[in-house]
């Protein structure tokens, strides 16, 4: 799961390598989106900070 | 700024987040500092922002590539500083030793500030959008071979972190590859 990103951003880059933009862009998207929700579920560690 | 002169700018600038993304490699392999679910987010945080540096090198010079640069970067940093942010305090410890007095995330969140910085000066110029010129034979050599190296770096890091972590998630601080040992059940 956590290797997910890295599978999209290769795929990405070999999109991009084989020069279909648009194909590439939405690996890249995708990969952003899971990126960012991977980092949603590994945020629940509270900030030890006292206010 | 010509067109080749971004793209030679854009390589040395490729080349140096794979040259980061490398020493993240040799601090996990060399010194077995396992990289926590946070650093290897960051790690592909590098990957989002250096692939629209690539795309400039691959299809030339375009402001929407310094925008998916300037925007993976800023996803990057982010993550960063959420680690920075759950160590800040004193005595709420650290992750890992630190690399010329700073840790490992810190020096993610400066290099993911020093993209974004450096994408909005390129922005600057507008003569290097101003038509598509081929690559010149002096300029080959550099981006393709850069290109290849984060190529093999974004591949590595996938069989990195499935040995890591296995298929699923990875444990808060991990102590050694999943992949290799099974949990006592």
């Amino acid at each position: 799961m956590m290797s997910l990103p890295f599978v999209l951003f290769a795929c990405a880059l070999g999109a991009a390598w084989l020069r279909q933009r648009s194909v590439a862009m939405g690996f890249w998207l995708v990969g952003l989106v899971t990126m960012l929700v991977l980092f949603r579920v590994h945020v629940t560690e509270v900030l030890s900070i006292q206010l | 700024m010509s067109a080749d002169l971004s793209r030679l700018l854009n390589a040395i600038g490729l080349l140096a987040i794979g040259t980061v993304l490398a020493l993240a490699f040799v601090d996990q392999i060399w010194f077995r500092e396992l990289p926590c679910p946070l650093c290897i987010l960051q790690r592909a945080g590098f990957f989002a922002a250096g692939f629209g540096i690539a795309l400039n090198l691959i299809f030339g010079p375009k402001p929407s590539h310094y925008g998916v640069a300037i925007v993976g970067a800023v996803a990057g940093g982010a993550i960063s500083m959420r680690q920075v942010l759950l160590h800040i305090v004193p005595g709420s410890g650290s992750y890992g030793d630190p690399v010329f007095g700073l840790h490992l995330y810190t020096w993610a969140f400066i290099a993911a500030a020093l993209i974004v910085v450096g994408c909005a000066i390129m922005l600057l110029d507008d003569r290097q959008f101003s038509r598509a010129e081929p690559m010149s034979v002096r300029l080959k050599a550099l981006p393709l071979s850069v290109l290849l190296l984060f190529l093999v770096l974004a591949i590595a890091n996938v069989f990195s972190t499935i040995a890591l972590c296995g298929g699923g998630l990875c444990p808060e601080s991990p102590k050694d590859y999943m992949l290799f040992h099974t949990a006592p059940t």
